[in-house]
């Protein structure tokens, strides 16, 4: 259903992807890979004739419509606004989603914090925030850009369990923990200096070999975990 | 405090009219063949309008644009749209159409407008920041040209023009509070249609957009409306500082509230603000009256300051 064909810009080489309707992707790569930019192209953030939804141009929809096919959760809140707190926030964000402001603050330990204003909050407060937010916008797409990267041990196993449970519909999750990757098992394209270098089922790539040319000697597989060999 | 303030704002409003250099028998008001009946209908009464509604279109335009421009300085002010409309005043002043005067700095202010926008629609990507950029540039402009205009003036019309430069309220007759008072209403209803889409513009541009508001659509029709309403208010009063910049932060500071929810109390609150101004304004016992412009400074300044302090 989302369809980008051979685009290239400063950033990014000849770039083609295609997701089905409830489809799932793991986006992997290095620092400055052009992760974040390629999602934000894909959700229309940064505007482009390039992208298809549904077999129509993403530009041609109204901002309603794309509403509805697909989202984006930066890795970091941005808020204005000093005074909306995180239950206005959640309440804003409520569009599609079958989920409730409340059932949201709960799933997501929220709920202590609700009137606590956004500006405030540490950066995995901010996390979970966006987490919950995303459930209740509910679009048909949703892209997680880095959405465990502030997160402690206990808040990313229920991330994780989130992340991979049916309250969401189709999504698209930019990470670097590999751990989380592998055990999502969602197929997996890997990147580097704004091209697709690997593209393929997640057994595929998390074999010995394949990981040994893109992380070399930096990575370690312990039974069944990742680590980074410092 | 939540019924005291709007209750004396109300008593305020409504004896504002009967103070000033000359006192006024209530009893004559009924009776037009006098001064006072004159004096109330024809001076006083227009003249608390007009500072009532200029505040409110300055306080909600300023309110406006710093939620737009996610930047506590811009106001209309800070974009120039007074500046021009203060340069076409000027120039009416100086090549002899005085009687035009509100035409003319109409004019000033709607050209602003649009070179603001013919300038950022230029740049590719919408950028408000880039729109700031532009107004203070423009502003810069102004004021220079507005020198030249002073070099080239006489004495009487360096006069008027520094006269207009401070701000007053002063109308003859409330038919010439009529386009500011449609104005005000007209600025208040559109501010409210787009309260919901204000208050996603609040968290961020992008949270807007991908929550499904024309973020461009929308930063538009605000940005004119507000800077066409400023237009017209400069034209009648004149450039009346600081009203738009301050009273939007004091209102936020006290009640604590996103600005969607502060539509309607920065607009009454604003408006008596000025019509407070123009009150002692009127009632220092000066020959003639202090200009507003001076006053809402010279009060609001300090206020200001001593807010943010506070605020901690």
């Amino acid at each position: 259903m989302l369809t980008i064909k051979n685009y290239s810009n400063q950033i990014l080489t000849n770039i083609s992807l295609h997701l089905k309707r409830d489809e799932n992707l793991i986006i992997l790569g290095s620092n400055g890979a052009g992760k974040s930019t390629l999602a934000k192209l894909l959700c229309g953030v940064t505007p482009s004739k390039h992208i298809e939804i549904d077999s129509q141009k993403l530009h041609r929809l109204s901002a309603k419509e794309r509403s509805r096919y697909i989202n984006y959760t930066p890795p970091k809140l941005e808020i204005f606004d000093e005074y909306i707190d995180i239950k206005t926030f959640l309440e804003l964000s409520r569009l599609y989603g079958s989920i409730s402001v409340d059932e949201a603050l709960k799933l997501l330990n929220l709920k202590a914090l609700e009137s606590k204003s956004c500006q405030s909050l540490s950066s995995g407060e901010q996390q979970r925030l966006i987490l919950a937010s995303s459930l209740l916008h509910g679009a048909e797409i949703t892209i997680y850009d880095e959405p465990t990267a502030n997160l402690d041990p206990n808040h990313t196993i229920e991330v994780y369990q989130i992340l991979k449970s049916n309250r969401i519909k189709s999504r698209i999750i930019i990470t670097h923990d590999l751990t989380l990757a592998y055990r999502l098992g969602y197929p997996i394209i890997y990147m580097e200096q704004g091209e697709i270098l690997f593209r393929g089922e997640s057994e595929l790539f998390f074999n010995p070999l394949t990981l040994k040319r893109y992380f070399g000697e930096s990575l370690k597989k312990i039974d069944n975990y990742f680590v980074v060999n410092i | 405090m939540r019924y005291i303030a709007p209750l004396l704002s109300i008593i305020i409003l409504l004896i504002a009219p009967f103070y000033g250099q000359i006192s006024i028998e209530v009893s004559n008001l009924t009776n037009p063949s006098t001064v006072d009946y004159k004096l109330f209908w024809e001076l006083r009464l227009p003249r608390v309008v007009v500072a009532f509604f200029a505040g409110g279109v300055l306080g909600l335009g300023g309110l406006i644009f710093q939620s737009l421009f996610k930047n506590p300085m811009g106001t209309p002010y800070t974009l120039g749209v007074a500046s021009g409309s203060t340069l076409g005043v000027a120039s009416a002043i100086i090549f002899g159409y005085t009687s035009f005067l509100s035409l003319f700095g109409f004019i000033g202010a709607l050209v602003t407008v649009v070179i603001l926008f013919g300038v950022t629609s230029r740049v590719k990507s919408y950028d408000s920041n880039s729109l700031l950029l532009v107004g203070i540039a423009l502003s810069f402009f102004y004021s220079a040209s507005l020198m030249i205009l002073f070099y080239l003036s006489d004495e009487s019309q360096s006069f008027e023009i520094i006269r207009f430069t401070m701000g007053s309220v002063d109308v003859l007759g409330i038919r010439e509070s009529i386009p500011l008072v449609l104005t005000g209403f007209g600025l208040l209803a559109i501010s409210l249609w787009y309260k919901k889409e204000l208050k996603l513009l609040l968290t961020s541009n992008e949270n807007a957009f991908l929550k499904g508001v024309e973020v461009r659509r929308v930063n538009t029709i605000l940005l004119l409306t507000v800077s066409i309403a400023t237009g017209v208010c400069v034209s009648i009063t004149g450039p009346i500082g600081f009203v738009g910049l301050i009273t939007p932060h004091i209102i936020k500071t006290i009640y604590k509230k996103s600005a969607d929810q502060l539509i309607v109390p920065i607009f009454f609150y604003a408006g008596l603000f000025l019509v407070l101004s123009d009150f002692i304004s009127r009632n220092l016992g000066a020959s003639s009256d202090v200009p507003i412009g001076i006053i809402t400074s010279f009060v609001g300044g300090p206020f200001f300051i001593y807010l943010i302090i506070k605020r901690k």
